[in-house]
C-alpha cells in the first residue's frame, strides 16, 4: 500500500514538474521574441523600462512624412513622424502596395545611430489603417 | 420581392430550428413517439435555409443593387463566378454562408446516420439549437437582406482586388466546410454527455464525418497559403499572422482528434480523451470566428471592427460551449475506464500525442491573447511575430515525430519494455543519421533545427520503409492509410525544414536594359510595357533569365485598378521541379530605375504536396472498418 502511494506521489510531482518545465520554456520563449509597438516620441525618449536597445527588435508607427521618400541604389529610405518627432528609416525590399507619403505605416526592425533599419514594412488591405495611437496624437 | 422572400425563409428556418431543438428536449428521459417526425421537420428547415440561400445567390448574380450588401461589395463588371464568390468577401455574407454549411452538414448527419441507432434525434436537436442562434445573430445584428431604398445605386462598389482570385474565392468555403464539419462530432459527444447512458460508446459512428471535415480543413488552409504565396508578393506560405493561428488551432485540435477516433473502438479507457477534443475542435472554431469577426485583433485577413458583434459571438459561443462542458467536468470520473493506461503501451503514446497537440494549441493561444492581455491591463502595444513559434514548433514537431515512431512497436493495453522499443527503431535512427549528416554537409547547413528536420523526417521514413519490409517479408499486412497520412507529415517537417534552409532572396534596382546576377542566374531587364484590361491598368515588365541549362521570360505586374483605384502587385514565377524562381517589381527610383526583387524558394510546393498527401491518407481510411 506504501509502495503504491509512493509511485503515486511521484508520478503526480513528475507530471507537475514537467508541465513547469514546459510553461516556463513557452513563457521564456514569447518573453525573448516580444515586439514592442513604439511611435516614434516613444522611441526617442529612451525609456528604460521598455528595453529599447540596438538589440532589439520593435515596432515603430506612424504617418510616412511628406516629402521624405527616396531611393538611392535599391535601398529606400523615408522619415516616420507622428508629428512631434521624426525617425529615418531605411528599408531594401519591397513596399507593400499601400504605401503612401502622408499615410499610417508600421515598420519592424532595430534602431541603430538614430535611423531605424526596417526588416519589414506591413502591408495593410485597408486605405484609411492608422497605427494605434496616432489617431489621437494627431489632432 | 425576392430579397424578401429570402430574408423571409432565412427566419422561418430559424424558428422551426428552435422547434426542432424543443421537441428532440424529451427524447433524453424516454424514447418518445416524436422520434419518427423531428427528422422531417429538421429537413425543412434546413430546405428552406438552402432556398434562402440560393435566392441570395441569384440576387447577387442578377447586380440588384436595392440590397446594400450586394451593392456594397460586387459590380456589373464581375464575371458571373465573382458576382457568387463577394458574397463571402464580407462579415454578413460569409456569415450567412457559415450557417448555410452548418446546415448542411446537418443534411449530411441526416442522411447518413442510421436513425434508429441512438443519439440520432438528440444530435440533430443540438445541432439546430446551434443554427437557431446564428441564424437570430445573423437576423439581428449582422443582416445581410438590407435594402438601400428608395434610391438603390446603379453600380456596385466591387470587392477588393486582391480577392478577385480562384484560389481565394474557393478558399473560404474549404475552410468553412472544414470548421464547421466538426459540429457533428461536437452535437454527437454533447447529446451522449447530456443523456448520461455511459456503458456504450459508440463514436465510431461519426468518425467518417469528422475524416471528411479534417480533409476539408486541411486543403482549406492549404489553399490559402498557396493563394498568399503568389499573390501578396512576399514569397512566403506561412505568416503566423493572427488569423492563420486562429485556423490553426481547430486544426491542430482536429487532428488529435481524428487520432482518437481511429483509436477508440481499440481502447475504452481513452474516452475522456475523445470527448474532450470533440468539444475543443468546435468551440476552437467558434474563437477562430470571434477573433476574425470582432475585430478585437489586427490583422491582413479580418474583417471590418465592430465590437458588438463581437460580443454577441462571444455569447453565443459561450451558450454554445458551456452547456456540454457542464456535464463533461460533472461526469469526468465516469468517463474513465477502471484500468489506468499502462506506461509505454500504446494508450500511453496516444495520450502524449494528444499531450503534444495541446501544448501547440496553447503555445498559439498564448501568442495570440497576450498582446491583447498586455494592451488591456499594462497599456503597452506589442505582437509575438513568427520567431517564437518557429522557436517552439520546431521542436514539438521533433517530438511528435519521435512519438509517432517509438509508438509503432507498442502494443494495446499491455506495456512494451523499452529496450525493445528502442530497438525497433534503432536501424531507422542510424540510417537517418548518416543521411542527415550527409545533406548537411552537402548543403553546408547545421542549424539545429534544420538538422533536427531532417533527422526526423528521415527516421519517420526509414521506420516505415522497414515496416513495409518486415510486413513483406512475414506476409502480414500494413495500415496503408496511416502510412500514407504519416509519411505526408514525415515530408512536411522535411519541405519545411529544407524550404527555410535552402531559400534566398534579393533586391536589386534596375534599369531597362540592364542585367544583374542572382545565385545561378543571369537576368535581364528586356521592356517595361502598358496593357488596358477590363477593370485595370497594367505596367508589365519583361525579365529574360539565363542559366547554363535554361532561358526563360518572366513578366511581372502593378495593376491599377479603376472603380477603388488600388494597386496591387502580381509577382512572376517560374516553376521548376524543386524550386520556383520568383520575381516581384516594387517602386520607381527618381533616376527611372526600378526597385525589383528576386527570390529562389526551393521546396515550397512540395509543402503543399505533403498537406495533400496526408488528406489523401486520411480519406484512404474512411473505408476500413477496424485499426491498428
Amino acid at each position: 500500500m506504501k509502495e503504491h502511494r509512493k509511485k503515486r506521489l511521484i508520478r503526480a510531482l513528475s507530471i507537475v514538474l514537467v508541465s513547469a518545465l514546459g510553461v516556463g520554456t513557452i513563457l521564456y520563449a514569447l518573453n525573448s521574441n516580444l515586439d514592442y509597438f513604439f511611435t516614434p516620441s516613444e522611441m526617442l525618449m529612451n525609456d528604460e523600462s521598455k528595453n529599447i536597445s540596438s538589440s532589439r527588435r520593435v515596432k515603430l508607427g506612424g504617418m510616412v512624412k511628406e516629402n521624405s521618400f527616396s531611393i538611392t541604389g535599391s535601398i529606400i529610405s523615408f522619415e516616420i513622424t507622428d508629428f512631434k518627432e521624426t525617425i529615418l528609416v531605411s528599408y531594401e525590399g519591397l513596399l507593400p502596395d499601400l504605401f503612401k507619403e502622408g499615410k499610417g505605416i508600421v515598420v519592424l526592425g532595430k534602431m541603430h545611430n538614430e535611423v531605424f533599419y526596417a526588416e519589414e514594412v506591413f502591408a495593410k488591405h485597408d486605405e484609411n489603417y492608422m497605427p494605434p495611437n496616432l489617431d489621437l496624437d494627431s489632432s | 420581392m425576392i430579397g424578401e422572400i429570402s430574408h423571409f425563409l432565412s427566419f422561418l428556418s430559424g424558428l422551426i430550428f428552435l422547434a426542432v431543438f424543443l421537441l428532440s428536449i424529451p427524447m433524453y428521459s424516454s424514447s418518445s413517439s416524436l422520434q419518427r417526425f423531428v427528422p422531417n421537420i429538421f429537413f425543412v428547415a434546413v430546405l428552406s435555409l438552402f432556398l434562402s440561400f440560393s435566392l441570395f445567390v441569384y440576387l447577387a448574380l442578377t447586380d440588384d443593387f436595392s440590397m446594400r450588401y450586394i451593392a456594397s461589395h460586387s459590380n456589373t463588371n464581375l464575371p458571373g463566378f465573382y458576382k457568387v464568390s463577394s458574397i463571402w468577401s464580407a462579415h454578413e455574407g460569409s456569415l450567412f454562408l457559415w450557417i448555410v454549411f452548418l446546415g448542411l452538414w446537418g443534411i449530411i448527419f441526416w442522411l447518413f446516420y442510421n436513425s434508429k441507432e441512438d443519439l440520432y434525434v438528440e444530435t440533430l436537436g443540438i445541432i439546430s439549437l446551434i443554427l437557431f442562434l446564428f441564424l437570430a445573430f445573423l437576423l439581428l445584428v449582422s443582416s445581410p437582406f438590407e435594402r438601400l431604398l428608395p434610391i438603390s445605386p446603379f453600380e456596385g462598389n466591387d470587392i477588393n482586388p486582391v480577392l478577385q482570385d480562384p484560389a481565394l474565392a474557393i478558399h473560404p468555403p474549404m475552410l468553412y466546410l472544414g470548421y464547421v464539419g466538426f459540429i457533428i462530432a461536437f452535437a454527437f459527444n454533447s447529446a451522449y454527455l447530456i443523456k448520461q447512458d455511459f456503458t456504450e460508446y459508440p463514436v465510431a459512428r461519426i468518425k467518417n464525418f469528422s475524416l471528411i471535415a479534417w480533409a476539408f480543413l486541411t486543403l482549406g488552409i492549404t489553399l490559402g497559403s498557396w493563394w498568399a504565396y503568389y499573390e501578396l508578393g512576399w514569397g512566403g506560405y506561412w505568416f503566423w499572422d493572427p488569423v492563420e493561428n486562429v485556423a490553426l488551432m481547430p486544426w491542430l485540435a482536429a487532428t488529435a482528434l481524428v487520432h482518437m477516433l481511429f483509436v477508440s473502438n481499440q481502447s475504452k479507457s481513452i474516452k475522456a480523451w475523445t470527448i474532450f477534443l470533440s468539444l475543443l475542435v468546435f468551440a476552437l472554431s467558434l474563437f477562430g470566428a470571434f477573433i476574425v469577426r470582432s475585430g478585437i485583433i489586427d490583422s491582413v485577413h479580418s474583417f471590418a471592427n465592430d465590437p458588438t458583434r463581437g460580443l454577441y459571438l462571444l455569447l453565443i459561443s459561450s451558450v454554445i460551449v458551456s452547456i456540454p462542458l457542464f456535464y463533461y467536468l460533472r461526469f469526468l470520473p465516469n468517463l474513465f475506464s477502471q484500468q489506468s493506461i499502462k506506461v509505454l503501451s500504446k494508450e500511453y503514446f496516444i495520450s502524449l500525442n494528444n499531450v503534444l497537440f495541446l501544448t501547440g494549441i496553447f503555445i498559439i493561444f498564448l501568442g495570440v491573447l497576450y498582446p491583447l492581455f498586455m494592451e488591456f491591463f499594462f497599456d503597452d502595444r506589442i505582437s509575438v511575430g513568427a520567431p517564437y513559434y518557429n522557436l517552439l514548433f520546431a521542436p514539438l514537431a521533433f517530438v511528435a515525430a519521435s512519438t509517432m515512431v517509438l509508438s509503432t512497436d507498442s502494443l494495446w493495453s499491455r506495456p512494451n519494455s523499452l529496450q525493445e522499443i528502442l530497438r525497433g527503431s534503432l536501424i531507422a535512427s542510424i540510417a537517418s543519421s548518416i543521411v542527415t549528416v550527409i545533406i548537411a554537409l552537402l548543403t553546408d547547413t547545421f542549424a539545429w533545427w534544420f538538422l533536427g528536420g531532417l533527422f526526423f523526417s528521415l527516421l519517420i521514413f526509414f521506420k516505415y520503409l522497414q515496416s513495409v519490409i518486415i510486413s513483406y517479408l512475414d506476409q502480414t499486412k500494413v495500415n496503408v492509410a496511416s502510412m500514407i497520412a504519416h509519411f505526408g507529415f514525415g515530408m512536411l517537417i522535411m519541405t519545411i525544414s529544407l524550404n527555410a534552409a535552402l531559400s534566398s532572396e534579393k533586391t536589386f534596382s534596375m534599369k531597362t536594359g540592364s542585367s544583374a546576377i542572382f545565385a545561378d542566374y543571369n537576368f535581364t531587364f528586356d521592356n517595361l510595357s502598358k496593357l488596358s484590361k477590363s477593370n485595370h491598368d497594367v505596367l508589365e515588365a519583361t525579365f529574360i533569365f539565363e542559366d547554363d541549362k535554361n532561358k526563360f521570360l518572366l513578366k511581372p505586374q502593378k495593376r491599377k485598378y479603376f472603380t477603388r483605384g488600388e494597386i496591387t502587385t502580381e509577382s512572376a514565377i517560374k516553376i521548376f521541379p524543386l524550386h520556383d524562381v520568383y520575381i516581384t517589381i516594387g517602386e520607381q527610383q527618381t533616376s527611372g530605375g526600378w526597385i525589383v526583387n528576386v527570390q529562389l524558394n526551393y521546396y515550397t510546393r512540395w509543402i503543399w504536396v505533403a498537406a495533400v498527401i496526408m488528406t489523401l491518407g486520411i480519406l484512404l481510411s474512411m473505408r476500413k472498418k477496424k485499426y491498428v
